[in-house]
């Protein structure tokens, strides 16, 4: 055999290795979002297969959103990353190089295709009459709420408090120090995630009052015995922005980019913004806004950029190791 | 009348308690029992948080646990694997002790012996998930140590793996079944006539369901019987290629569910400085027939080998046809001539304790444990075999004095798996020769003289 047919060999063995790989795709999400993209999955499979007439196979990890960030950090190989909040994200790129620091530019409403709140969830009748978040940091109220060193809702929940306490206490960043401190004294109870929180709080029967997800509230009023929990939304809360990405060097690897980039965008559709909005998050597009706004309460929100300069600051602040955070809670 | 006064007491205390009679006594039982119930729900409150940090501890341990390296001792030899199982080594052994003891030979050839026929340290491994290596070798036989297998693989899907490196090439049916597991301690003479080891690369996957494997390749090339030395420096290299099907596979009840049915074969050209072959030999491992010294090969040579299987519980059976096809001159400078070497055989095993007959070996259902009365599984084996050298081989290729032109050969086995690792093999082999017409009426080769008679045992440790 000639060198040249030999190359050829290996050239058509290369070919047909390219045309029998099968599609799939690995969707890396925090906790709360299981619902969401089951059936999100569902649509952009069959999106896909009318487009292309490729069968794609998606899975779905979920957990802590900063848990699952530091997954992907250290190997798991997500195509694409839809998680709590930008800074983990942002941690994929900085400390695991995997996409451009820029990724938040790459979508519209800075990769935030739908939105939600943070709400309280208590028991029927509220036998604690817990009306906001004053109440929370009282003596005796049992509070559950996630570990913001892993849970990217536990983020939000902590940054809405303490935004409350923030405009309470006119800047007095000592006393709003106090009254988060009185606060987390209350929680006896530090799940890793948003759903494992809910699972304490619902399903374990512990805790007064869980701190939660707007979306993850929703779905557990749907989800448990009639009449069993009330929602109730405090004065302020925050807007919580999850974001999502495609992993650059994950999907160049698998030769996902293309499939990865769509699944993505397509969240920005008609279709997508009301499958958010099916699944209680808010959406971005003013079609699905319209259509489902009455389930969403308003709310005077806050911003994370407008308080606390920006998911960096806040994370370095506030949960870095020796945050305040750590300040706080290690002294219990 | 006696209980009058106690019924009255009863009457008077019920009048006092449905009454307001004591609101203050009343009032403090109600704080009691408030307080008591609030205590009781701070318990059931604690109780429940202690529940939920272990539930939480049980989970963060069980995740930690997947992903913790995994160290795992099995029939299957040590595996060391990562959490995840996408990095993995697994390191392996083969050890056969074997004796082999001919009779009515004569008594003047030293050929009764105890040999160590295999010592085989395996190593395997898989990265990424993609990518493994294999790595074989054997310390067993006279010289040093050798590799025999040495691959690094590509399973881009079960439909297309690629293997490159040093490994068996697919030629044949029996050569391709591991040496721990065949029917016989010895594959039959049919496997004479096949490639061994090989370098090069080699195509292979899975296809239709599981239903059609195929193997497609490019390879040095080698003689028949013969393992690559590592190097093979020529222009030329061999195409190979092999399909099995089992069409049957997914007909569950049918009888033929268990037939796989293929053919295998190569292409080349092959110029060699030295002989075809260094000898086909006995199911005794001696040599029947070898090509003159100064023979060399020059041309197209080529293999193609049909072949079955069928696998139907406890009962087994492969056959395979080989023919070999040569370009040889008897000296550098001598007249070509293509000679066409043929061999096909017939093997048979049961399994009499019940358990199924398979290509990877019989799993017994109770190991050999005289403490727990248990024996293991036994199957007998039976094969029939012949391989016929071409007329034209004689005598300008080879010594018609010297030489069998074709071997008969019977063989009966038991086949006793103490466990999935260790095994003890009895054979019987008689093989029966023929000559050219040009041979003399005694051969001059002496175990030629008679019908070859070994009784073979082994003592094999596979993990």
């Amino acid at each position: 055999m000639k060198p040249s047919l030999y190359l050829a060999a290996l050239a058509l063995i290369a070919t047909a290795g390219a045309s029998a790989k099968s599609i799939e795709l690995l969707n890396v999400s925090y906790d709360p979002t299981r619902e969401l993209y089951q059936d999100y999955n569902t649509a952009f499979t069959n999106y896909w297969k009318s487009k292309t007439g490729d069968d794609l196979v998606i899975r779905q990890a979920h957990g802590g959103s900063g848990a699952q960030a530091r997954s992907v950090i250290d190997g798991l190989p997500a195509d694409v990353v839809t998680l709590a909040l930008a800074a983990d994200v942002d941690a994929l790129a900085r400390v695991g190089k995997l996409l451009p620091a820029d990724w938040q530019k790459r979508l519209p409403d800075n990769s935030a295709p739908y939105t939600s709140t943070i709400v309280f969830l208590v028991r029927k009748g509220n036998p604690r009459g817990l009306k906001d978040w004053d109440d929370l940091a009282k003596p005796g109220v049992s509070v559950i709420t996630p570990n913001p060193k892993t849970s990217g809702g536990a983020r939000w929940n902590y940054l809405a408090a303490w935004g409350y306490a923030l405009k309470k206490f006119n800047g007095d960043e000592a006393k709003v120090k106090e009254f988060i401190s009185a606060l987390y004294r209350n929680v006896p109870v530090l799940d890793s995630g948003a759903r494992g929180s809910t699972t304490t709080f619902v399903k374990r029967g512990i805790g007064d009052v869980l701190i939660s997800w707007e979306n993850e509230a929703f779905l557990a009023l749907k989800d448990s015995d009639a009449g069993s929990f009330e929602i109730v939304v405090p004065s302020l809360s925050i807007l919580a922005e999850p974001t999502v990405a495609w992993v650059d060097k994950v999907a160049q690897r698998k030769g996902t980019a293309e499939v990865a980039k769509a699944y993505l965008e397509y969240l920005y559709s008609d279709e997508g913004q009301d499958i958010a909005g099916r699944n209680f998050y808010r959406p971005r597009s003013a079609k699905a806004a319209a259509k489902y706004a009455a389930r969403f309460p308003q709310i005077d929100l806050i911003t994370i950029d407008e308080i606390f300069g920006g998911w960096t600051k806040a994370q370095q602040v506030h949960f870095a190791d020796g945050g305040v955070f750590d300040q706080i809670y290690l002294k219990h | 009348m006696r209980n009058l006064p106690a019924i009255l007491r009863a009457f008077f205390l019920s009048a006092v308690l449905s009454t307001n009679f004591f609101p203050v006594l009343r009032a403090d039982a109600n704080d009691d029992i408030q307080a008591l119930r609030a205590q009781i729900d701070q318990l059931d409150q604690k109780l429940r948080i202690l529940e939920r940090k272990q539930e939480i501890k049980d989970e963060e341990a069980a995740a930690a646990a997947k992903s913790a390296p995994k160290i795992a001792l099995t029939d299957k030899g040590f595996t060391f694997a990562s959490g995840d199982n996408a990095n993995s080594v697994k390191i392996r052994g083969l050890v056969q002790l074997d004796s082999r003891f001919f009779f009515n030979d004569g008594g003047g050839i030293a050929n009764n012996a105890f040999v160590l026929r295999r010592a085989r340290l395996i190593s395997e491994g898989t990265f990424a998930k993609l990518y493994s290596f294999q790595l074989v070798t054997d310390f067993a036989g006279t010289g040093t140590p050798s590799i025999l297998d040495a691959n690094l693989g590509i399973s881009l899907s079960p439909a297309l793996q690629l293997k490159f490196g040093k490994f068996k090439s697919p030629v044949g049916l029996e050569w391709l079944q591991s040496d721990s597991w065949t029917f016989f301690n010895e594959r039959s003479i049919a496997t004479d006539l096949v490639p061994n080891r090989d370098l090069g690369v080699l195509a292979s996957g899975t296809v239709l369901g599981g239903a059609l494997n195929y193997s497609a390749g490019v390879l040095n090339g080698v003689p028949d019987a013969t393992t690559s030395n590592n190097a093979d420096f020529k222009n030329d290299k061999n195409v190979v290629g092999r399909v099995f099907a089992a069409p049957f596979r997914g007909s569950a009840g049918s009888p033929l569910q268990g037939l796989s049915i293929g053919v295998s074969g190569d292409l080349g050209r092959e110029k060699t400085a030295s002989g075809r072959t260094a000898g086909y030999k006995t199911d005794g491992q001696q040599t029947f027939f070898s090509y003159a010294s100064a023979v060399v090969a020059d041309g197209q040579s080529w293999h193609v080998s049909p072949q079955a299987e069928y696998r139907d519980g406890p009962f087994g059976l492969i056959g395979e046809y080989v023919l070999s096809t040569v370009n040889v001159r008897p000296s550098a400078t001598g007249a070509k001539a293509q000679l066409q070497n043929k061999a096909w055989q017939l093997a048979a095993g049961y399994v009499l304790t019940g358990e199924d007959s398979s290509y990877n070996g019989v799993t017994p259902r109770t190991n050999f444990d005289p403490a727990a009365g248990t024996w293991g599984a036994f199957e007998i084996a039976a094969r029939y075999a012949d391989l016929k050298i071409d007329d034209a081989a004689f005598p300008l290729f080879a010594s018609a004095a010297t030489n069998a032109d074709e071997a008969t050969s019977l063989g009966l086995g038991l086949n006793w798996y103490l466990s999935k690792v260790a095994l003890v093999k009895l054979d019987y082999y008689q093989t029966k020769f023929g000559f050219n017409r040009a041979a003399p009426a005694v051969s001059a080769t002496q175990i030629l003289r008679q019908d070859e008679k070994a009784l073979i045992t082994r003592f094999q440790l596979s993990f």
